[in-house]
């Protein structure tokens, strides 16, 4: 970073102290940012690895170290392996719903026709609202006796219990809509990301794929689509990272069903603060979900390899 | 470059301005207590029962602070759904608030925290709680919280709906409650019999109705037997409701006080309620021609689920046992504490209060079955575990067979 610095000496190789020097020069500049990474990302952090393996009574105190015994509860806790699998479930799926939709979204927006300007506004509202008043209002829409989605689904008929369907009280059909709001906040950034990404995509490429006889779907997949590598590559990858890390949607959605059978592990972390007031062991939890991402992530890297230019 | 070089600067300059405004709020709470060196300050942290609690709290402080002017009182106000997490991150920032009001305390007395409240009270406002609400702060023989205010439960009960299926008189066992119910039902339209909440918000207060009334129990101070055979006719009752169709759909799921609504509404035949039900109906639906009666149960004996929640002191720094004692006398002294009571429609806890209120109509179906309130195990330390296990596994009584979920949830009891 340093050597690129506009207007500055060549660069000196093989001299280590200059660089030193260099680092020290640019401190009042990084310092700020340094001290709020160290401050609100690794220091909490820190702590949360120190709380996992701590005994914290129920009212917050802390008892002493206990080793691995709350990664132990973590994972011999008997619903785990289901709310693990339903997690993988969830950021697949929201994720590739999400991406798809986008395509389609983007690929309107990226056309030039009259309103352009207020449907690309729109397509923004879902993303300045606040998640949990959107996901509220489809969690009273969806409610029996009262809810509007409801009513309009006795009304057409669709439903056939005069108070409607308890959407958000089963664990199968609440999970579904959590998904539906999900997809629904995640567009307007994917979207934007891709619209950003079309733009980039010369027209004389376009031309060229049109001079050489490629119908509209060949162009896409053969032109478009490679040429969106990178901006998919961040897309999907702050999508996974947000979808996972994704509590309000779920926890408005299914919070008052019984048992664990719509929970996600972040649900879970929840619950186990919340609930049971475990601290130490929703620490734990939070370490796993925090490696369960990276190994994600990792896998994603490596399989679609989205970093490699064309 | 020249542009990155400016988001650098923006970046920097939020970074510096987010640091400076945590600082702020790092001073602002470290500078706990505040004495100055004429007053103490004493932190209230309290639940809100109602829209109004807020401002009941802020009128008995004004009072108490006219009379004390060397006491300063803090008040924070939190909804019931957060306040166990917010005092447990006080106490984990070892910020505890002096003066607490809320339910289980035994996990605080367990870790040494609180007052043993006879040293923070005037012998005569001690003397003055029924001692049967005493008796269920104790622990051992020392008592650690001060009864606050009661609550009991009992059946409401829709007359309307019940005369239109032909039921004549509000049940009062079991076998009647559940043909009255399953005959509401009948009448379609979206109308349920019996509303039963064992969705997360209360599932420990109507598995109680229920387990309590076929005889169970949820334990004492020493032990939790929720997995009880005694406890498994009233589990098996809720499972015969609901196959019968009893109920409203969805019961394992359904939350308590939404469900109330649609019984002030007039879509629901029987709920079990509170004593502030009467008022919520007063003010939604006064329409509603509906009657209060004691809770069925399996024999038909009489039985309520009573609940009384605590005051409680935090030792924080020796020297404000004084300004504790100074505030309790004046919030439980009758003037005072009756209308806090009165305006939030619970059940008073002291013997001056239960006299003030003696006549009063609205209030009498539950004082009246007030003697034959069981209370929950709360001074035992596993109760949080055991209400905590209730709010998130009982509703799945609706899918599971009652012998599972009790397992299930005395398995995650012991486990806490």
């Amino acid at each position: 970073m340093s050597r690129s610095r506009p207007g500055g000496a060549e660069p000196r190789t093989g001299r280590p102290r200059q660089g030193w020097r260099d680092t020290v020069a640019a401190l009042p500049w990084i310092g700020p940012a340094l001290i709020l990474i160290f401050g609100v990302v690794l220091f909490p952090a820190v702590v949360m690895f120190v709380n996992s393996t701590r005994d914290i009574s129920i009212s917050g105190v802390d008892k002493g170290s206990v080793g691995l015994d709350n990664y132990v509860e973590v994972f011999s806790f008997p619903y785990f392996w289901p709310i693990f699998v339903r997690t993988i479930v969830w950021v697949v799926v929201v994720v590739a719903a999400t991406v798809v939709i986008s395509l389609g979204l983007a690929q309107i927006l990226n056309k030039a026709f009259p309103g352009r300007r207020i449907v690309r506004l729109a397509v923004i509202i879902p993303w300045a609202a606040s998640v949990v008043m959107t996901t509220m209002v489809v969690y009273y829409g969806l409610e029996p006796y009262f809810g509007i989605i409801n009513t309009f689904l006795v009304d057409v008929g669709l439903v056939d219990t005069p108070e409607g369907y308890g959407w958000t009280r089963n664990p199968d059909t609440a999970f579904a809509w959590s998904i539906v709001v999900a997809v629904f906040v995640s567009l307007p950034f994917t979207t934007y990301t891709i619209l950003a990404g079309l733009q980039t995509v010369p027209g004389e490429v376009l031309e060229a794929a049109k001079m050489d006889g490629a119908g509209p779907a060949r162009t896409y997949f053969g032109v478009v689509l490679p040429q969106l590598r990178s901006a998919l590559a961040v897309a999907v990858l702050i999508n996974i990272i947000n979808v996972f890390n994704s509590l309000p949607i779920l926890k408005v959605m299914t919070g008052s069903i019984p048992g664990y059978d719509a929970d996600t592990i972040m649900t879970l972390i929840f619950k186990y603060i919340q609930n049971q007031h475990k601290v130490d062991v929703a620490s734990a939890l939070s370490v796993v979900a925090f490696v369960i991402v990276i190994v994600i992530v990792a896998v994603y890297v490596r399989v679609v390899k989205p970093m490699k230019e064309i | 470059m020249r542009k990155t070089h400016r988001i650098g600067a923006a970046v920097a300059i939020a970074a510096s301005a987010t640091l400076a405004l945590a600082s702020c709020g790092f001073g602002g709470g470290g500078g706990n207590g505040g004495d100055d060196a004429s007053g103490t300050t004493l932190d209230l942290l309290v639940p809100s029962y109602s829209d109004n609690t807020q401002g009941l709290w802020e009128d008995v402080i004004a009072g108490f602070e006219e009379e004390n002017p060397d006491i300063t009182v803090n008040l924070e106000v939190q909804s019931w759904d957060n306040l166990e997490s917010v005092i447990a991150t006080k106490i984990q920032g070892g910020e505890a608030p002096d003066i607490y009001n809320g339910g289980p305390f035994a996990g605080f007395a367990a870790d040494g925290l609180l007052y043993d409240v006879e040293e923070v009270t005037s012998p005569e406002t001690f003397s003055d709680f029924q001692e049967s609400f005493i008796a269920n702060e104790q622990l051992e023989g020392t008592t650690y919280a001060l009864p606050f205010i009661a609550s009991a439960r009992a059946l409401f009960v829709n007359n309307a709906l019940l005369e239109q299926a032909g039921v004549a008189a509000p049940p009062t066992d079991w076998d009647e409650l559940l043909d009255a119910a399953t005959k509401v039902s009948a009448l379609g339209g979206g109308v349920a019999g019996y509303g039963m909440p064992l969705g997360s918000e209360e599932a420990q207060a109507e598995a109680a109705v229920w387990l309590w009334g076929g005889g169970g129990t949820f334990g004492d101070e020493s032990e939790i037997t929720i997995d009880d055979p005694s406890n498994l006719p009233g589990a098996e009752q809720i499972k015969k409701m609901i196959d019968a169709g009893a109920t409203q759909a969805d019961p394992g799921s359904t939350d308590r006080s939404p469900l109330m609504d649609i019984f002030i509404q007039g879509k629901i035949g029987m709920q079990v309620g509170l004593p502030p039900t009467v008022g919520q109906i007063e003010e939604n639906n006064p329409e509603l021609d509906y009657s209060i009666v004691p809770i069925p149960t399996q024999d038909g004996s009489p039985m309520t689920v009573g609940v009384a929640d605590q005051l409680m002191a935090f030792q924080n720094d020796g020297d404000k046992q004084e300004a504790i004692t100074a505030f309790f006398d004046y919030f439980y002294s009758a003037d005072v504490y009756v209308p806090w009571v009165q305006a939030e429609g619970f059940l008073p806890v002291t013997k001056s209060g239960a006299e003030q209120l003696a006549g009063e109509e609205a209030l009498k179906p539950f004082l009246d079955v007030l003697p034959d309130a069981k209370f929950y195990p709360s001074t035992n330390a596993k109760w949080s575990a055991a209400d905590a296990a209730f709010k998130s596994l009982f509703g799945q009584l609706q899918t599971k067979p009652a012998q599972d979920v009790l397992t299930e949830i005395q398995a995650q009891v012991d486990a806490g």
